[in-house]
Formats: structure tokens, sequence, C-alpha cells
């Protein structure tokens, strides 16, 4: 394909500092400064990563809780910044880190897809436009006008997803998303999800569940403690993953 | 759709890229005031009123403690009544904008590490949405002012620029305060007693008449004190607000704006991870 990659993550790290002990004061760091002695600990949550995406592909992240998927997730997302290395990532980007984020519990249905909507980086005239839509996909009849605090987790997880996939992103990001809900939703999340890959969009996924992923992906990624233990096609590559 | 490319080694100018955001944003910034003052009346009977309440009971006790002490104190013509309330609304202002701004960010990591938004973006709708609620309390002090024959000063339509330097003020300080809190725990109880050092050495209540000549030094270099000065006479023409004043509060509003935003900015980077 000779389309320009959607994401160019180049020899990549994400690291921080966790202050050792009790939780971090001002008081601690001038003491331990003083002292000149630090019990500062970097941890190394994602390390040299490299690989690229092209539109219209499906990446899976696989590897054990803790390898750093989600930091990895986050750091394509634009919110945690790579320590070294370059991430580019071009085009809009529909996150899917947590369903539900950004939602406010005294607001109805319909005001938070105005505001989630507006979180997302599109217009609130745009949202209010497509609320009927999107509630109608979320099935959510008359508790959209109802305040959130009174949905259940499934309903808050499938008005999120609706909002999140009604236009077609560039690059969806999504954090074991499709493993919520009941049968019916995981069914037709997944199908919208192959509906927007259809229509060239992007996506990163993680999740555990190795069937989906051979099901789904182009590609996949293995990391543990945040490098790349195998990449590149999906069968070798969750073989490796479970033989290890 | 905001910014198609995302380059995570591009290299712009940090300052003027956040102010661009607050333009970029602005229709964010609108719904999240708004989200705010609908919340607040959602969850409460007396909605709206009870955010005015606040200030104005806090200014009742006052009142009702420092009448007799401090109502002769006062140049001739000035009303404790309204001295008083000018005072605790435009300090609500400031102590409450600066925290919801600071804590728009610090305990906003629900948002923050999910999806990406500028967090200065928070902070500046946290500050705005208090100053509307400033506005709002506009109407009491007026109406207060009117009965007790202080009346309006046709120099009001000026208390707009008071308004925008305590909103440069709070966003600036309230960035450098977000950034503080989340890398070390203890800041939050330490800049809640400078805070409060601030707000005492400023006349909120009592009258600069009664100070001695070196806490009347001290209580002037405070910068909330020019904005005092300058917000109770545009509104109502009492007390005298000079140039300096002026020069005072709009130099300190806008160098910390500027402080605020290029420190947060550079220390960013390194402070989402701790979150």
């Amino acid at each position: 394909m000779s389309s320009t990659p959607v994401i160019e993550v180049i020899d990549a790290s994400v690291s921080y500092i966790i202050r050792h002990g009790a939780s971090p004061t001002l008081k601690e760091t001038v003491i331990q400064s003083l002292k000149r002695q630090s019990h500062d600990v970097e941890v190394k949550a994602i390390q040299n990563l490299s690989f690229s995406l092209n539109p219209g592909q499906v990446l899976a992240v696989i590897g054990r809780n803790g390898a750093g998927k989600s930091t990895l997730l986050k750091m394509l997302a634009r919110v945690l910044p790579p320590t070294k290395g370059r991430v580019i990532v071009r085009g809009n980007v529909s996150p899917m880190i947590e369903l539900g984020a950004g939602f406010n519990g005294e607001l109805n249905g319909i005001e938070n897809i105005v505001l989630y909507g507006t979180l997302l980086g599109r217009t609130p005239k745009q949202m209010r436009q497509r609320a009927t839509d999107i509630s109608a996909w979320a099935d959510l009849d008359e508790s959209i006008n109802l305040p959130l605090r009174t949905y259940s987790s499934g309903m808050v997880a499938r008005l999120a997803f609706a909002i999140a996939t009604d236009i077609v992103s560039d690059l969806i990001l999504i954090d074991e998303v499709l493993s919520v809900g009941d049968a019916e939703f995981q069914k037709k999340s997944r199908q919208k999800i192959e509906e927007l890959v259809k229509s060239n969009a992007a996506v990163v996924l993680i999740t555990h569940d190795l069937k989906t992923v051979r099901a789904m992906a182009h590609k996949a990624l293995w990391i543990d403690h945040g490098r790349a233990m195998k990449y590149g096609d999906v069968d070798s590559v969750v073989d490796a993953y479970l033989n290890a | 759709m905001i910014s198609k490319i995302y380059d995570s080694q591009a290299k712009g100018n940090q300052f003027v890229e956040s102010l661009m955001a607050f333009w970029q944003y602005r229709q964010l910034i609108t719904l999240l005031v708004r989200r705010d003052i609908a919340v607040r009346y959602k969850r409460s009977l007396l909605g709206l009123f009870w955010t005015l309440l606040n200030p104005l009971l806090t200014a009742l006790v006052l009142w009702v403690v420092f009448i007799n002490i401090f109502n002769t104190k006062l140049p001739s013509g000035t009303q404790f009544a309204p001295y008083l309330l000018a005072g605790v609304l435009l300090i609500t202002f400031f102590n409450q904008g600066l925290t919801q701004a600071a804590d728009s960010i610090a305990l906003g990591s629900g948002i923050l590490m999910k999806i990406y938004v500028p967090p200065q973006v928070f902070a500046f709708a946290g500050a705005a949405s208090n100053a509307l609620n400033f506005c709002f309390g506009l109407f009491a002090l007026a109406f207060i002012s009117l009965i007790t024959g202080d009346g309006i000063s046709i120099l009001f339509p000026a208390t707009l620029l008071v308004i925008l330097f305590m909103l440069m003020n709070v966003t600036g300080l309230g960035l450098l305060l977000s950034i503080a809190y989340i890398r070390y725990d203890d800041t939050r109880s330490i800049f809640a007693i400078l805070i409060s050092f601030m707000m005492y050495l400023s006349p909120i209540f009592y009258p600069k008449e009664i100070l001695n000549p070196v806490m009347l030094a001290v209580v002037n270099a405070n910068p909330l004190t020019s904005f005092l000065d300058v917000f109770r006479y545009v509104f109502s023409n009492t007390g005298n607000a000079s140039w300096a004043d002026w020069f005072y509060m709009g130099g300190f509003s806008s160098l910390i704006l500027i402080i605020g935003i290029s420190a947060f900015a550079k220390a960013w980077p390194r402070t989402v991870v701790m979150m």
C-alpha cells in the first residue's frame, strides 16, 4: 500500500519515576536532596518500540497484565508523550480507552452526547444533530432524557461506544471495550468496528481474547515489560505468545 | 476537528500554542462552563441562588461582627455593606476560581489520561465559570449599593477589566498549583495557608485606614489589594485607585499568566505520568 501510515512509532520509550515508599511529598523530596540520597525508581513502561500502521489495518496488541499495553495506547492517544523517540499520528483519533470517561452523571444522555463529542473534537452543533441517531444505535429509548447516573453500566458503555464510533475516524483506539456488555452488544460493536475498518479507519486493539485477535486483526504486536517480543503476522505472533 | 497531525517531536512556541488552544477549544470551554452552572443548578433546589448565597451569607456574618468597629473608620461617603460585599465577591472569585482551575487538572485524570484535550483548557474553563458566578454576584452588589445610598459609578463598565485580569491571574496561578499538587501531595496544605495569608493581607473586610504604616505597606504590596481598590473604585466610586493600582493589577496578572502557561507547558510532559 502506498498510502501514508496513520501511525508511525519510531524507537519510542515512556518511562516515569516513582518515589520509593510513601506518597510523594515536598518534605520528603527536600529531606532526600539534603541527605543526597534518592529512593527514586525509574519505571520503563515502554522501551524502544517501533511500528507503523496503515489506513484500514487492525493491529492487535497482546501481552500479560502490566506489560505496557495501556501505556502504549495512551501514548498513541496523545495523552502520554514519549520520553524518548517519536510518535506521529495522522488524522482524527477516537480513543476508547475507558468507555464513559468524560461523562457527567448529573447531565442527561443528550447533554452527555454533546459534551463527550466536543471533548473528542467535534462541535456541539454537529453532536446535537447526531444525537437522535446515536441514542437509537445505543438502544437508549426514553432513558436518553434521564440523568446518566440512572444508567446501568451497560447503557453507559453503549452510549460511549456509539458516540466514539459515530463518525469515521482515521484511528480508533480500543482497550478491552469490545468485551463489555451483553452478547448482543458485543456482536453489534464488533460489526460497527468492521464497518469502520472497511471505510479505511485504522484500529489498535488491546484484548486478552485471542479469538477476537485472530478474527479481526491484520497484524499483531506482543509486548512484555514494555518491549516488543514479536511483531507481524497475527497467527505467528499469537502462537509465539501462547507458547511462551 | 482539531489538530490533524500529531508529532511528538514537533517544536513550537508552547506559550502561543496554549493561547491558541483557548481559542480552538472555545466551544468546549463554553460547554464546560455551562455544564458547571447547570450541574450546580440541578444539585439543589435553590439552584443558582445557592452559588450567590454563599458569599452573601459570608458577607452578612462579617457585617454583623464588624459593623460597629469598622463603620466609622471608612472614608466618609463609603458604606460598610457594599464595601464588604465587594471584597467578599472578588475574593470568592479568586479563591474558588483558583481551587477549581487547579483541581480541574490535578483531579482530572479521569478525562486527561483518556482523551486528548490540552489540560490548560480545563483550567481556563474552571476560572471562567467562577468569573461568571462573580458576574451574578454583581447584581446583588448593585442592589446593596443602591439601597445603602452608595450608588453605582458611571465607570462600572470598567469592572470588565477587573474580571479579565482576575481571570488571567486565576488561570496562571491555577496552572502552577496543578503541577505542584500532582507532584507533591503536601503542597495542597502549604498553598492553602499561603492563599489564606494573601486573603487576610488584603482589605476584604477591614478598611486600610486602621493599619499601621508597616502593615499598610505589606497590604499595599499584595496584588489583591490593587484588585480590590480598583474594583471598588470603578464599581461604586468608593476609595481611590491610583494608576499605580491599575498597572500593578494588569502587570501582575499578565506576568502570572505568562509564567503559568509557560511553566505548565514545560512541566506537563514530566508531570502527566505521575497522575
